[in-house]
């Protein structure tokens, strides 16, 4: 027996990973190539405003990954990723913003040890660096401990954007695989 | 100065409501009007909500 006046449900729609995985390397370019290009521009402007405005607060030091293991730590029985995700766990949500968050990743394979002699000195010759190995190096403790001392809380606010806009691109992932959102109440046709 | 006016962390927050209430109704509906009809009830909740703590820590800072 067919209800009239139920809504019209569409069917769902087919699984997009190479959607998905788009989206995943810059926000919201899943949607514009599946046709969605308003909702897909909406994505990208919104999800990259909030990450850059928060590593603006955080005079561009708050997305890093090292490997900051210490003594004790390389004892646990832990895989050494898992070690420094527990080190600096905001990097798990940062993460998943995309592209914009990938030279962190490059400086925890490619750099020495955070705390190390090595490593120190190569950051304190700025001038002798190129762009990626200026951006989102990892910080040794005595200079955040500057940073989180002289930002009157900025540098804090700024990871916590960073973090929200990388969850946020999560939900942008999603969108893009799993295609259009239909509301409530059925309604809704592509954007 | 009144201290809610002066250069504060909190004027900070509004691209934050702006962004976190479009971007979620985004991923629940397609057509635009139900996005920003979406979008603003979440961004009224969570400003009424920041606002509510706001005040009550202002008021508790203040006189008591």
């Amino acid at each position: 027996m067919s209800n009239a006046t139920a809504p019209h449900v569409p069917s769902p729609e087919k699984m997009d990973p190479s959607g998905a995985f788009l989206s995943f390397v810059v926000p919201g370019l899943g949607q514009i190539l599946q046709g969605r290009i308003g909702k897909g521009l909406l994505f990208f402007v919104g999800v990259y405003s909030l990450f850059f405005y928060g590593q603006f607060l955080g005079q561009w030091q708050n997305v890093y990954f090292g490997d900051t293991a210490s003594e004790a730590q390389k004892n646990w029985s832990w895989p050494r990723l898992l070690v420094n995700l527990y080190n600096r766990p905001q990097y798990a949500g940062q993460f998943w913003v995309g592209a914009a968050a990938w030279p962190a990743a490059y400086h925890y394979w490619a750099d020495p040890p955070t705390e190390s002699p090595q490593h120190r000195n190569a950051i304190a010759q700025p001038e002798k660096m190129n762009w990626l190995q200026r951006t989102q190096y990892a910080i040794p403790e005595d200079r955040l401990n500057e940073l989180q001392r002289d930002g009157d809380k900025r540098w804090d606010l700024g990871w916590v954007y960073t973090v929200i806009a990388g969850v946020l691109n999560v939900l942008v992932i999603y969108d893009a695989l799993a295609g259009p959102a239909f509301g409530r109440d059925g309604k809704g046709k592509p954007a | 100065m009144n201290p809610l006016l002066a250069e504060s962390i909190y004027w900070h927050f509004p691209i934050l409501l702006v962004v976190v209430s479009l971007i979620y109704s985004a991923t629940r509906f397609e057509d635009w009007p139900s996005i920003m009809s979406e979008a603003l009830s979440w961004g009224s909740r969570m400003a009424g909500f920041l606002a509510t703590i706001g005040i009550v820590l202002y008021v508790v800072s203040t006189y008591f």
